[in-house]
């Protein structure tokens, strides 16, 4: 049926089918494409993969030429729009061979992906951090690499806590004196604490408070809890410090770039921020004389790193004509993409931490301050993004911020997201 | 007017026929797709599954936003077209007057129209943001207020900031619209009225707003259909922040669709804001054409 | 009515007016309702308590500042500020503030020798009310007499124009005091919090020489201090409003002024629009043309930026903007020529025919644009896959020019209804095919709609994003819409490069717009009347 109408379109618009069966044929007999979907981290992410950022050449290039027969077609998308471009993408059967992003239980639970084992180098599989690993695992097979990860800590202004007298928080009641003091020695001039729940990422300011006061996403047997009384403590505490004024103004709408935007320019004493944070306030021209902490708890229980991870993952595609070579290909890109020779110039230019063990010598030597930073990540608990419901509880949970920054009650929020999730 | 002796019956609609084309294969196509795709069972990543009846509409309108959504889209369609409309009226008229520098300011007048919407929204976005947006700047440095204003203080103001956007980016199209209409009007009617005594609001009520009518109904057609589709806008400012109570039914359906992942009820609510859309401009264009037609 | 009477009375108001309003300005301008708290210095000292040794220490540091201050011949004042708190820990903790400040009151005439630039308005002001005052002196000639019957246009002009002088000074006397308390209050505590030190020296110079060698207000109006523009906004605007009024009455009472006030309002309002319009491009233009730092600076006191970065321009250069910027003109022109080339003979076709169904498919295209793209992705992007269009520029013209349909056939058709068929009737008499006339009849004549299409359609598809993104994955044949994207990174917004591509995007079609305005609004009014 399908192909009737494609017929009938087809010859409707004789010169779209001219130019559009131009195109396949530039490929050489044999040769294999690979369609790459790789997200944009920064400012040079598309110099690097596509231009000239990475030495003179790009990665597509360099890798084109040291595996012949392999053809890359490699596009860099922003955050904004890759979720948008792969949902489609695969509605229309069309899904790439190999894609950077950070969510997988979805592709992986409706039969999507490829496991790891049957195209990833087992030299290249042991090298991958084992903790890291673990978090892609669903019944047991690994669905996805880790790519990058970021450690998330407390940063602060040390200038104004010097000038303000005041040590750095560790629990939440120290939090709200700090800010306290800030307040009044500023008198508002200074935002104390900077929050961010909007549509972008408030599911971090939810793990920020909630894993805090020993609550979270899941119980300790790994089902969802989102409605535990300490979660809706540690959000409460949090609306608090808005309401309190501690905080600025707008945080349903003010993303982590204003934040960070406003830390650069002295506006805010502290944030919690990926550990990015010193290269980007340089890079705006900020002169911050600022050190890290870790993310204050709640009194009596312990404080917990937020680490964020991104992966790469292999679709499958049935349509492949020879689907050993097919996987040998992606074993290809993956080796080449985590050979440290290349690797590491791109995680130290995108700022992140590595995720593999080769890189790790090598990016320690050109920036010490990265071994502290693996310490923490170490250390970090990251976001169920195993489990099926992720995108739902990410978006719930946001959602309820959001309702209760508009004056709902957060118990209540939390537990009809807890009984959609049941139901 | 006359069909001439020579042609054939089917003529005509050879003439049609690129046009025709064209619209079925690229718009009448994906929108058959995403009639069937309201239909279907669709999974969290995109996959199109079988056919699962009215379930996907039912969902949809049972979705917790679904009242808020409406009502905001009601409001953005009203308050953006209405005092586009009415502000692009005025403009209109003064743009008609004849005055020094007409050219330029009527040039001046055509640039929001002439931006890419998403580059509007992004400018009007950094323009309104409380601690560096250049309003504040430029309002403390002009010394008209003392300090710094939080100008989206809350979730209903921002709301206003947006239907303010898309009033700002609309208006260029109005008025042109009517500024057509205008100069079409006859100076000598305005004159024997003057003769004959009539004031400004008699002139204006009795010339002006029925013969730039045609002109203006057209506009208002395209328009409803415009700003109901409006995405950009609402998307860049806020993104429907805090839970949905600044989206309209376009940026709600986008976030339905790609962050929710709640695939079915997206398409569905796209249909039944197709079947709304051609409701209220069926309706609008059968009753204004009609009373054009019997004028 | 004896006329004499009516042109005596019609004088005496207008001198008793205006002398009123001369004087309500005068008085309010001697006023000391300029009032200014200078805080010359501040030490905030946290942790300290009233009494102890770093209370000592950091009074003592400020009385030495102040005996400074004192030896200078200055009345300042120390104010002390004591926050105590007691923390969760139920420790108290202290923060003390000092600031010795001086507050003065002054009236607006302390401003004319001063050198602040806002000085110049006020001697604009005065020289106004100067002039105004010359000017009636000068129109009361002879206008007491009872010999006359009319008023001697010169006279009147004079009258009117003395009216118009004190109007202005009217409305600019609240617009002074309030600018300027405002302007004083965020340059002083900018330089004071060493937010600012650029020129800091310079100002402190200036604010002093004015500050202090003034004259100050009387104390006798100490009772009106509440009217001071800081406190109490309302009442200047009662008073504006009232000066407003007795100004217009005396104004108005001219039949010859009415004219030049709806004039000067029509400019008024032309320029309003106009500023309004312009005001976002002014802040991409500034924004644009920054350093990275500057674009962020919450506390940036200049309108333009203080150092142009041209770099900015070549940044994006070398990041593709020139090959995203001839990917959309690809698109867009092939989509206009497209949508024309479908789009003429459905117009010519319903403007000229008589056939079944035309209303049928006039519904039919309006019908066609009732789906946003955003929602018709999934669908767009299916059809390009059965096509094999995907990533193509080809694809996003097919589209575009498919989704401009209904409003080039609509401002086509009305175009072509508008010019009478007897041309192309009497063509066709003399053997010239349908298809002839329309090319070398009608097509000419009806230029100006055509323009007016191709630049609406132009623009429409110059200005597309959401299919873009998805249709196109590789990066050299994106458009501009979606290449700017890359300046909104994960990591950060680089504000700077994102405006200044933006710019660059606006301006060809700013300039194509500019080039056939004029083709514009006729094109549309035959598309509209006709419509």
């Amino acid at each position: 049926m399908r192909k009737t109408t494609a017929m009938l379109l087809s010859a409707a618009l004789v010169t779209s089918a001219l130019w559009g069966s131009a195109l396949p044929a530039f490929a050489e007999e044999g040769d294999i494409t690979l369609d790459v979907i790789i997200c944009q981290y920064g400012p040079n992410t598309n110099e690097w993969f596509l231009g000239s950022g990475m030495d003179g050449t790009n990665f597509v290039d360099k890798f084109e030429a040291e595996n012949p027969g392999i053809k890359l077609n490699l596009d860099v998308v922003s955050w904004n729009d890759v979720y948008t471009e792969v949902d489609t993408r695969i509605a229309n059967n069309n899904a790439p061979d190999i894609l950077n992003i950070d969510v997988f239980a979805n592709y992986a639970n409706e039969g999507l992906l490829l496991p790891v084992s049957d195209y990833c180098p087992e030299e290249l599989y042991n090298d991958f951090f084992p903790s890291f690993i673990e978090q892609s695992v669903i019944d047991d097979t690994v669905w996805a690499v880790p790519d990058l990860a970021s450690a998330r800590a407390l940063f602060y202004n040390v200038d104004m806590f010097e000038e303000v007298g005041i040590e750095v928080p560790t629990t939440w009641a120290e939090l709200e004196d700090a800010c306290q003091a800030i307040l009044d020695y500023y008198e508002g001039e200074v935002y104390p604490w900077g929050i961010d729940m909007t549509t972008d990422e408030g599911q971090a300011a939810f793990a920020y408070y909630t894993w805090g006061n020993g609550g979270g996403f899941v119980d300790a047997d790994g089902n969802w809890a989102v409605n535990s009384a300490e979660n809706a403590e540690a959000i409460n505490f949090a609306l608090g410090l808005i309401e309190k004024g501690y905080t600025n103004p707008n945080p349903a709408t003010q993303t982590r770039y204003d934040l960070q935007d406003m830390f650069a320019a002295g506006k805010l004493a502290m944030v919690i921020a990926p550990n990015q944070l010193p290269t980007y306030v340089a890079d705006k021209g900020g002169e911050i004389n600022m050190a890290t902490a870790n993310i204050p708890a709640n009194e009596g229980k312990s404080s917990s790193s937020v680490g964020v991870m991104d992966r790469v993952m292999a679709f499958k595609d049935d349509a492949a004509p020879d689907q050993a070579a097919r996987n040998e290909a992606i074993g290809k890109f993956l080796t080449f993409f985590y050979n440290p020779e290349n690797y590491v110039g791109w995680v130290s230019m995108e700022g992140f931490l590595p995720a593999v063990n080769s890189a790790v010598e090598a990016l320690v030597a050109s920036d010490p301050s990265f071994e502290a930073w693996l310490d923490v990540l170490g250390g970090c608990q990251f976001y169920p993004t195993a489990k099926a419901e992720w995108d739902q509880v990410k978006q719930g949970v946001i959602a309820a911020e959001q309702n209760a920054l508009t004056g709902a009650d957060i118990q209540a929020e939390l537990d009809a997201l807890q009984e959609q999730l049941a139901g | 007017m006359k069909k001439s002796n020579g042609e054939k019956w089917w003529g005509p609609y050879l003439w049609l026929l690129p046009s025709i084309l064209l619209i079925s294969i690229f718009v009448v196509f994906p929108i058959l797709i995403v009639f069937r795709l309201s239909f279907s069972e669709i999974s969290k990543a995109g996959v199109v599954g079988g056919f699962v009846g009215f379930k996907n509409y039912i969902d949809a309108v049972n979705l917790p936003a679904f009242a808020t959504v409406m009502k905001n889209t009601f409001w953005w369609v009203i308050s953006v077209v209405g005092l586009s409309t009415l502000l692009g009226f005025i403009i209109a008229m003064v743009m008609n007057q004849k005055f020094r520098g007409r050219k330029i300011a009527r040039s001046i007048l055509i640039f929001p129209w002439a931006t890419s919407l998403v580059i509007q929204a992004s400018v009007w976005n950094y323009i309104i943001k409380y601690e560096y947006g250049s309003l504040n700047s430029v309002l403390l440095n002009l010394g008209i207020i003392k300090e710094a204003v939080n100008w989206r203080s809350s979730y209903q103001i921002e709301f206003i900031w947006e239907c303010a956007v898309g009033i700002f980016v609309t208006i260029p199209f109005v008025t042109f619209c009517i500024l057509s209409g205008l100069q079409s009007i006859d100076e000598s009617l305005y004159e024997s009225a003057r003769v004959d005594g009539a004031g400004f609001w008699s002139r204006l009520f009795h010339i002006t707003l029925p013969l730039v009518r045609p002109s203006l109904s057209v506009s208002t057609v395209l328009n409803i259909i415009y700003v109901f589709n409006s995405f950009p806008i609402i998307y860049t400012m806020t993104k429907g922040a805090p839970a949905n109570k600044t989206d309209t039914m376009i940026t709600y359906l986008y976030m339905l669709n790609f962050y929710d992942r709640k695939k079915g009820p997206a398409n569905a609510l796209s249909v039944i804001g197709f079947l709304i859309l051609c409701l209220c401009s069926g309706i609008y264009m059968i009753t204004v054409m009609r009373k054009e037609e019997e004028a | 009515m004896n006329p004499n009477s009516t042109v005596q009375k019609a004088g005496k108001r207008y001198f008793v007016l205006l002398i009123l309003g001369l004087f309500l300005a005068c008085l309010i301008m001697s006023l000391p309702v300029y009032t200014f708290t200078v805080g010359v210095y501040t030490k905030k000292s946290s942790n300290t308590f009233v009494g102890n040794e770093k209370y000592k220490e950091a009074l003592a540091e400020v009385e030495q500042t102040a005996d400074e201050y004192r030896s200078q011949g200055l009345a300042v004042e120390i104010s002390e500020t004591v926050t105590e708190r007691t923390n969760s820990k139920g420790e108290t903790t202290s923060l003390v503030a000092f600031t010795i400040s001086q507050t003065l009151k002054k009236n607006v005439w302390a401003f004319l020798p001063s050198s602040l630039p806002s000085a110049w308005v006020l001697r604009i002001l005065t020289a106004g009310m100067a002039a105004a005052l010359i000017l009636a002196a000068a129109g009361c000639r002879g206008s007491f007499s009872t010999e006359i019957k009319t008023l001697d246009p010169g006279l009147r002009r004079m009258r009117g124009l003395s009216c118009l002088f004190l109007l202005l000074d009217l409305i600019l006397v609240p617009v002074f005091i309030l600018l300027n308390n405002y302007l004083f209050w965020r340059r002083h505590s900018l330089f004071q919090g060493d937010l600012l030190t650029d020129g800091k020296e310079e100002w402190y110079r200036v604010l002093d020489g004015f500050l202090f060698q003034g004259k100050m207000g009387e104390d006798a109006a100490d009772a009106l201090k509440n009217l001071s523009a800081e406190h109490s906004p309302l009442l200047w605007v009662l008073l504006f409003c009232f000066l407003l009024a007795l100004a217009g009455a005396a104004g108005l009472r001219f039949g010859a002024l009415q004219k030049p006030f709806l004039r000067g309002a029509l400019y008024l309002f032309v320029i309003v629009i106009c500023v309004i319009t312009l005001y976002p491009y002014y802040v991409m233009l500034i924004t644009a043309f920054r350093s990275n730092a500057e674009a962020l600076d919450m506390y940036f006191l200049h309108l333009l930026p203080t150092k142009w970065v041209w770099q900015n321009l070549s940044d994006i250069v070398q990041r593709g903007v020139p090959q995203f910027l001839a990917n959309s003109f690809m698109v867009a022109g092939g989509a206009t020529l497209l949508a024309m080339l479908c789009g003429i003979p459905a117009a010519f076709a319903m403007a000229r025919m008589n056939f079944k169904g035309k209303k049928f498919f006039l519904g039919f295209v309006i019908m066609s644009q009732m789906f946003s793209p955003v929602v018709l992705l999934i669908g767009i992007s299916q059809l390009m896959t059965t096509l094999n269009l995907n990533d193509t520029l080809w694809g996003l013209i097919f589209v575009n020019a498919a989704f401009n349909q209904a409003f080039a056939i609509w401002l086509l058709r009305g175009t072509f209804v508008a010019i009478s068929p007897e041309m192309e009737q009497a063509a066709r008499i003399d053997g010239c095919s349908t298809m002839g006339s329309l090319i070398r009849i009608l097509l000419p004549m009806a230029a100006p709609g055509i323009v007016t299409t191709l630049i609406f359609v132009f623009i429409n598809a110059w200005n597309e994003y959401t299919i873009s993104t998805v249709l196109i994955t590789t990066a050299s044949k994106k458009p501009i819409t979606v290449g700017i994207t890359q300046f909104s990174s994960f990591n950060m917004i680089e504000w700077q490069y994102l405006f200044a591509a933006s710019l660059l995007a606006t301006i060809p079609v700013v300039i194509l717009f500019m080039f056939i305005e004029k083709h514009l609004t006729s094109g549309l009014t035959s598309g509209g009347v006709k419509g």
